[in-house]
């Protein structure tokens, strides 16, 4: 006989301690915590903070994340702009890491997080599996595109010769890591359990 | 006694783990995700490393991080120093978002763990061990320890066009940390520890 779910047998896992509790209790008896079977409003709650994320992305990406100061002359550089002038220098490796962290992971964590929640939504032909393994994937990944912002508080703090070198810190810089914190709430607030509740029929 | 269950956190299925031995893993046989391991010195692991962990990070934030040289003009600054530096030059945010995610956060989640897991080693219960455990696993998922490090890195090779830099035992200290950080969390399961929570109460 395959294994039932919690929800089957009126049952809900604490969210916080993982206790099997019946539905219908309030609190949980072990840590205290609000039972839910699943996070309510999970999928409103989670396209908000989506919604936030995209918004806070458009400055992330077209306003300046650091000023240059070097020999009298100011210079400016974007996201994007930083990973060209990465390119121009030979530095490829470095590029790299600037582009998956800052560019790919970003982008490809809203487009993920839209999709798993449009297929709540509106079903899915694609396996429950393979969403939950890009569920897991984008909360892995979603912390590593603080690298950016670390570098730039690095050089800020670090650099800083009046007259020969200054780094400034541009607006994108905090609008960038509002879109990782927005983006990692959002992931955490997404029932993945949602994932597995509708059409128990379709091959895993 | 009643049955051992638990439910999938990632999809919900139940399993009984009454069979599982000493040191055996579960892991669910629909989705895959991890449920738990029955490891004995696992508080006990968790308490070690999260000790050593606080050393290395105390180790960090006491001598020179990174040295900037250029042209005469020297900058020597520790962890604690770039964010104050960033403070006083009028970026609170970046100053803030820094501290929290890089030196906070990641101090309190190992101090909490290896003051919880000493207290479940002990086998003594006290109040306050439900609402730090409650805490401290929400924590875990803000330390940005290991990203600020390849920042680190990323960061030098920028920097090493346009100056001598040179790297203080701070640095090799956080290396360590990280390090020492990611096996403590390795070590921890939330499954087993409200378990042994339930039992002391
Ligand atoms: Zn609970
Ligand atoms: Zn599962």
């Amino acid at each position: 006989m395959p294994n039932s779910t919690a929800l089957e047998e009126n049952l809900a896992a604490c969210h916080t301690c993982l206790k099997l509790v019946s539905v219908d209790t309030g609190q949980c008896p072990r840590c205290g915590s609000t039972i839910h079977s699943r996070s309510p409003n999970s999928l409103q709650r989670t396209l908000a903070l989506l919604i936030t994320a995209t918004l806070l992305y458009i400055p992330a990406n077209t306003l300046p994340i650091m000023y240059t100061d070097q020999l009298g002359r100011t210079s400016e550089s974007t996201i994007l702009g930083g990973v060209v002038l990465l390119l121009k220098l030979g530095s490829y490796p470095i590029a790299a890491v600037i582009f998956i962290a800052s560019v790919m992971v970003p982008l490809g964590k809203l487009l993920a997080m839209y999709y798993l929640c449009f297929t709540l939504q509106w079903g899915n032909p694609g396996s429950q599996r393979q969403r939950t393994q890009l569920y897991r994937l984008t909360e892995l990944v979603g912390k590593w595109s603080m690298v950016d912002v670390f570098v730039v508080a690095i050089l800020v703090a670090l650099v800083n010769l009046t007259g020969i070198i200054v780094f400034r810190p541009g607006a994108a810089a905090l609008a960038f890591a509002g879109v990782v914190i927005t983006t990692m709430i959002a992931a955490e607030g997404f029932d993945q359990r949602l994932i597995w509740d509708h059409r128990r029929t379709v091959q895993p | 006694m009643p049955a051992t269950r638990m439910a999938c956190p990632s999809c919900d299925l139940l399993f009984n783990l009454d069979t599982l031995q000493e040191g055996q893993s579960a892991s669910c046989t629909r989705c895959h995700a991890f449920l738990t391991t029955r490891n004995a010195n696992a508080f006990a692991n968790v308490a070690s490393f999260a000790t050593t962990a606080l050393v290395m990070l105390a180790v960090a934030c006491t001598f020179p991080f990174l040295e900037f040289n250029r042209a005469g003009f020297e900058n020597a600054t520790t962890l604690p120093q770039t964010i104050v530096q960033l403070w006083v030059n009028n970026m609170p945010g970046l100053a803030a978002l820094t501290a929290a995610f890089i030196l906070v956060i990641p101090a309190m989640v190992m101090l909490l763990l290896l003051v919880l897991n000493l207290a479940l080693m002990q086998n003594n219960y006290r109040t306050w061990v439900k609402p730090l455990a409650n805490w401290v696993f929400h924590l875990i998922s803000w330390s940005m320890a290991e990203v600020f490090f390849v920042g680190v890195l990323v960061s030098l090779v920028k920097i090493a066009k346009m100056a001598e830099v040179t790297i203080g035992i701070s640095f090799w200290a956080y290396a360590a940390f990280c390090i020492l950080f990611v096996m403590a969390i390795s070590q921890l399961d939330r499954f087993q520890s409200w378990q042994k929570i339930e039992h002391l109460t």
